[in-house]
């Protein structure tokens, strides 16, 4: 099942949560839906279930308008954050809720119920917790749990809000390989929030980043971190190191650098910015192609990564955070207050002030 | 709980137990000396004059009024507490600060105030006053104006108990329900009611004590008609005024025997709900849309 999003506007008491999204999910995918929080991911994940309303704009499943239909026909298995399990009901209660309320005609028998959650709780290896009530499970289980029953009305889409938000760091990273495999087991459509640039890129096969209520990107996790369109992207994707330079025919100056202009961009004269990642950085002892200079104020090293710190030259708090693997830096040490040059080896530049 | 009494965060010994005995004889004074004194006065003849007293017509038609009003007013309180705490905490609307206001109201307003305006409405020289005597209908001086005072000041308990409860869990669990394609009434009896019961019942119970035990409000509209009009309460007060003092404790002593029902009860709901509570997930912060 496709989704499509076309010209979403939603308010929340004056504050515009969501600006003119559009946006299309093909069938089958995995998409995270990434940002800061407040950026409006968990509103359009809501639109798309029909949890809320948006106050313009529609929202298509397979081609059909499902903008004004009701949460319970549209279909969708929605994950909760805080997993909203009922907490009075068993494991094996929950799972089998949505069959249960059915309508008499639809619903399956006892004995099919008993075995639809049976396999489902196979399904996330939870067979055992059956008889459990919610309280009784660790946070991972019960997100399992949540996607079980979530999974149990056969949904043709699949959402979940920050679904590895609440849990420790090692569940969590057992969790994200886990629901990869899942997916490619069960191939719904599927969408889920979170704010966690890494999980995004480690789940999704694509990835939609937003900001302040809009779209800045969509694109596969090696698209959006090798060629962020913006320099929110740029920066929200990874930690980089910010450069100041010019605009001046049609190529930007940065330091003794000539870099090109990403095609969209102003080619006026005007300011640019350059961003470069730590680990993008080459430190050379000649001021050829250098982007700037500086002397080193700190050298850190962090298991099979060192981390050094430069200080710009005339520049307040422009330290530059260079990253590269020990072997490597072993290879030409360097010296704490020693002079060096930094340059890049591959920049990417935004008009200032963009995005 | 951690009961060890370390010196350096305790009172000294002394001071403790000033403020305990403080509490216990403000307690014994307040509340065991009047139910003892109750008892004793009410038993002061023997079992004999008691039962006898408790046979009386009138006393059983006031027992009877009693568990009339009682048992009108608190299941509309009922119907009505659900579905404000509900709408309350469940739905964002305008003027819903203004409807919390409403149901505070009969809080706020002595008892004899209520039962004035329901004399004023529907009194003889009330504003529908000569409809109603046209039609031959009774409100005031009648069991309709009974009820409708015991309504009006128990009208908070239930929904006053839920809606706390109600805002503590949130609506995730109804959206759960929703999504997975139940409908509005399935999701009231199977997610909702089930994670309010035992608020719910203690709403009740305190709802059903002070409508029998109301006075103030049933004494402006009741008109005190012996064996129709008097409710259990207030037929105490005629038999005390009467002189007639055993009679007037022993029906005193089926209010406090009420009284007693209730705090049990009240006490063993605390304690179910405490013990469903623990059982209970960790209450999250309600996750807000905007996000």
């Amino acid at each position: 099942m496709s989704i499509i999003i076309e010209n979403v506007n939603k308010h929340f008491s004056g504050f515009h949560a969501l600006q003119d999204v559009n946006l299309t999910i093909p069938t089958g995918e995995l998409v995270a839906l990434l940002g800061p929080s407040g950026c409006g991911k968990t509103s359009l994940l809501r639109i798309i279930a029909g949890l809320e309303q948006p106050d313009s704009g529609s929202i298509r499943f397979n081609g059909e308008d499902t903008t004004r239909r009701h949460v319970r026909e549209r279909g969708v298995g929605f994950v909760f954050q805080p997993y909203a399990l009922f907490h009075h009901m068993t494991v094996f209660d929950n799972v089998a809720f949505g069959l249960t309320v059915r309508p008499r005609a639809e619903r399956p028998s006892r004995g099919e119920i008993a075995d639809r959650v049976h396999d489902l709780l196979k399904l996330v290896q939870l067979e055992f917790v059956a008889d459990r009530y919610p309280s009784q499970l660790s946070g991972g289980q019960r997100q399992r749990i949540a996607l079980a029953r979530a999974l149990a009305v056969e949904p043709k889409v699949l959402l979940l809000d920050e679904p590895f938000g609440a849990l420790d760091a090692n569940v969590r990273k057992d969790l994200r390989r886990w629901l990869r495999r899942l997916h490619d087991e069960i191939h719904v459509t599927s969408v889920f929030v979170t704010h966690d640039q890494e999980e995004a890129m480690e789940v999704s096969s694509r990835v939609v980043v937003m900001s302040k209520g809009r779209v800045e990107q969509v694109g596969t996790p090696d698209e959006v971190y090798g060629a962020p369109a913006t320099e929110f992207v740029s920066r929200f994707l990874g930690s980089v190191n910010l450069f100041k330079g010019r605009i001046h025919d049609g190529w930007a100056h940065i330091g003794d650098v000539r870099a090109p202009l990403p095609h969209d961009a102003d080619t006026q004269a005007g300011a640019a910015v350059a961003h470069l990642r730590p680990h993008e950085v080459s430190i050379a002892d000649s001021p050829e192609g250098a982007i700037a200079a500086g002397c080193v104020r700190g050298i850190l090293s962090i298991g099979p990564m060192v981390r050094i710190e430069i200080e710009r030259d005339g520049e307040e708090n422009g330290l530059v955070e260079v990253e590269m693997v020990r072997e490597r830096y072993l290879r030409s040490p360097l010296a704490l207050g020693q002079k060096v040059f930094i340059k890049p080896r591959n920049l990417r530049v935004f008009a200032s002030g963009a995005g | 709980m951690n009961t060890t009494t370390s010196p350096t965060l305790n009172e000294p010994a002394w001071f403790r137990r000033l403020l305990i005995g403080a509490g216990l004889a403000f307690l014994g004074l307040f509340l065991a000396l009047p139910l003892a004194a109750v008892l004793t006065e009410a038993l002061r003849q023997g079992v004999g004059a008691y039962l006898v007293a408790l046979q009386e017509p009138v006393a059983l038609a006031a027992i009877k009024l009693t568990l009339i009003a009682a048992g009108i007013a608190v299941p509309l309180n009922l119907i009505f507490g659900v579905t404000a705490a509900w709408a309350i905490a469940k739905f964002e609307f305008r003027g819903k600060s203004l409807l919390i206001t409403l149901i505070d109201l009969p809080f706020s307003v002595s008892p004899v105030i209520a039962g004035l305006i329901y004399v004023l409405i529907f009194g003889a020289q009330g504003w529908f006053g000569q409809y109603l005597f046209e039609n031959d209908i009774k409100v005031i001086f009648a069991v309709p104006g009974i009820v409708l005072a015991t309504v009006f000041v128990t009208f908070p308990f239930v929904a006053r108990e839920l809606i706390p409860v109600m805002e503590e869990q949130g609506t995730a669990e109804e959206e759960a329900a929703l999504t997975l394609g139940a409908s509005g009434w399935q999701t009231f009896w199977r997610v909702t009611l089930p994670n309010i019961k035992w608020g719910l019942l203690y709403g009740v119970i305190l709802c059903n004590a002070r409508a029998m035990g109301e006075f103030g409000a049933v004494s402006v509209v009741s008109g005190h008609i012996r064996g129709e009009t008097n409710t259990l309460p207030l037929h105490v007060e005629i038999l005390y005024n009467e002189y007639n003092f055993v009679a007037a404790f022993a029906c005193a002593s089926l209010l406090a025997l009420l009284a007693l029902v209730t705090l049990a009860a009240k006490s063993f709901v605390e304690w179910r709900g405490q013990a469903q509570r623990a059982l209970a997930p960790i209450a999250l912060p309600a996750v807000q849309p905007s996000t």
